[in-house]
């Protein structure tokens, strides 16, 4: 009985490498499992499958994402994925990478800048313009297409989501998914929780659909987060009450 | 048919003839046809003969209007003259077959150069996207587009634009061909932003495709996938030339010298990139590209060079 449950209940054994091991581990997995893109593709998008393969890897190293709800997403069609925002993450983007990385598929996230280095460098990462023609277009493809809340500086806060990108879903009958992210700038721990797909809850034929749609999905998002639980840093930060001392 | 002189003509033209709808075919171009021809009635008439094509058209009387006579940019002629000849063509070929009274149909030749690629511009423009030319080609092919429209409302017929990418092929005059065949190629250091093309074949597929089905609306060609120069350069086994800035306009002459001028819709492919979504072709068309971007590229490096053999028999 005695050597079962030895067995059965492992604790993580804390040393100096460790987050140097982890680290490593991961990236050699993520090399492991992008090593079948051809060498030099680049999509239809101008997602360059190498560069992405070594930035996914890099990104690694300061993010161990870890990915849920991944079955919601359509197995071939396009969805829309809304984040919420943080001012000092990029969520969406380490949102894209780690559930491309899951579901072994290219994902984009919205929110490349247009005409410079970076701009060209954020495409050949998957990244599109924050243009709802070039979102409807994405979608139109069957892509899967991460987007983010306005971000805010609190970490359980959802910000508002921008309803024209959530109007090009309806129009082009893509589901949009919420889902919530946390990462913590003390440790690589990070989490993208995929929720549902969020449902119209009354059939409008105007652009009330796309607000309503939009004020769902920030809900939602928002229910994602607090089932998630409290932000953990490591640090004596912990305990203390985020929300603030005293009660609600 | 105009335009029945040039590579990608000739290629629609034979493609034509094959065709089981097609009772005769009559075609115009300041050139002869680039390869024999079975069916094909051959007129050679200068873009700028106005009186003869109008003649030649209307006595022909057609069903459909296949408008190919378009001149890119350093590909068969200069700039201004290309501008110009497409313009006379334009002109007198669609003005011309708006006076016959058969006529149902419709269909220039354009290219995804129409869209644009200013500032904001999307990565991946469809057809009902905003037009937004920011080359010389790019309103080149505009005016076509809008010449047609006009004339199309004017008498009642359908009009359709078959807006091509890059088109390059093995014996297809190509300003980007060219450059990329070049032994040193220039990319741009800081973007090296992806762009697609489509095969000479795919294109005249299309072309041929949308006068079968009398297309009457645009509809984007390009083949799937998409390269950057540096990666086609790789590919090609040329030597990559990183270039930022002002170093284009000392790339531009070198180019120029080497007998690959770059044209400002091709400068502007190689540092903003070139992409369209091709995904209405099947619907439109009922066809797809069968070739894609990184194999056009492939056999690019694969076609022969020119090969010059001198004459057995010196006779001066």
């Amino acid at each position: 009985m005695t050597s079962t449950l030895a067995r059965v209940i492992q604790f993580p054994a804390r040393n100096g490498g460790g987050f140097a091991s982890g680290a490593v581990a991961s990236t050699s997995a993520v090399i492991r499992r992008f090593t079948e893109d051809p060498r030099g593709h680049v999509d239809d998008w101008g997602r360059d499958a190498g560069m992405f393969r070594v930035w996914s890897a890099l990104s690694e190293l300061r993010w161990d994402v870890s990915t849920g709800g991944e079955h919601h997403l359509p197995r071939n069609k396009g969805a829309l994925i809304v984040v919420n925002g943080n001012s000092f993450t990029p969520t969406r983007v380490f949102s894209a990478f780690a559930i491309s990385r899951t579901i072994d598929r290219p994902v984009r996230f919205v929110g490349r800048p247009d005409g410079t280095a970076l701009g060209a460098f954020a495409q050949s990462l998957g990244g599109l313009l924050d243009d709802p023609e070039e979102v409807a277009g994405a979608l139109r493809a069957g892509e899967l297409v991460v987007c983010s809340a306005k971000p805010t500086s609190r970490p359980r806060d959802v910000g508002v989501v921008d309803h024209s990108l959530v109007g090009v879903a309806i129009t082009t009958k893509t589901p949009v998914l919420p889902a919530a992210t946390t990462s913590s700038p003390f440790s690589r721990h990070a989490r993208v929780e995929i929720g549902p797909p969020t449902k119209q809850r009354h059939r409008r034929r105007g652009p009330l659909a796309e607000l309503e749609l939009a004020d769902d999905v920030r809900a939602e998002i928002h229910l994602l987060l607090d089932e998630l639980g409290d932000i953990a840093t490591g640090t004596p930060l912990d305990w203390f009450p985020l929300g603030g001392m005293g009660g609600a | 048919m105009s335009g029945v002189g040039g590579e990608l003509g000739t290629l629609v033209a034979s493609l034509l003839e094959d065709e089981s709808w097609v009772g005769s075919l009559s075609g115009i171009d300041a050139d002869p046809p680039r390869r024999r021809l079975q069916r094909t009635a051959f007129h050679r008439i200068h873009p700028d003969d106005h009186d003869r094509i109008v003649e030649t058209v209307t006595e022909f009387n057609p069903h459909v209007l296949v408008h190919v006579g378009v001149w890119e940019p350093n590909a068969r002629a200069a700039p201004k003259v290309a501008a110009a000849l497409t313009d006379q063509a334009a002109t007198s070929v669609i003005g011309a077959a708006a006076e016959c009274r058969a006529l149902e149909s419709v269909v220039v030749r354009s290219g995804i150069e129409i869209y644009g690629r200013g500032p904001g511009a999307l990565t991946r423009p469809d057809e009902e996207n905003q037009l937004r030319p920011t080359s010389d080609w790019g309103h080149t092919v505009y005016e076509i587009e809008r010449t047609a429209r006009r004339v199309g409302d004017r008498v009642g017929v359908t009009v359709g634009a078959v807006r091509l990418a890059p088109v390059v092929g093995p014996h297809v005059p190509s300003p980007l061909g060219r450059l990329l065949r070049l032994p040193a190629v220039p990319f741009d250091a800081l973007t090296n932003p992806p762009f697609a093309v489509v095969e000479d074949r795919d294109a005249a597929r299309a072309i041929v495709a949308a006068a079968r089905v009398q297309l009457s609306q645009p509809v984007n060609v390009a083949a799937s996938g998409a390269e950057t120069v540096l990666h086609a350069a790789r590919r090609g086994r040329r030597i990559p030339v990183p270039l930022v800035g002002p170093q284009w306009w000392f790339a531009k002459q070198v180019a120029n010298l080497m007998g690959a001028p770059i044209p400002d819709h091709v400068a502007e492919l190689l540092t903003r990139g070139r992409l369209a979504d091709n995904g209405a072709m099947p619907e439109l068309l009922g066809i797809t590209a069968e070739t894609t971007t990184s194999d056009v590229i492939d056999r690019l490096y694969h076609w022969p060079s020119v090969i010059r053999q001198p004459a057995r028999v010196q006779v001066a």
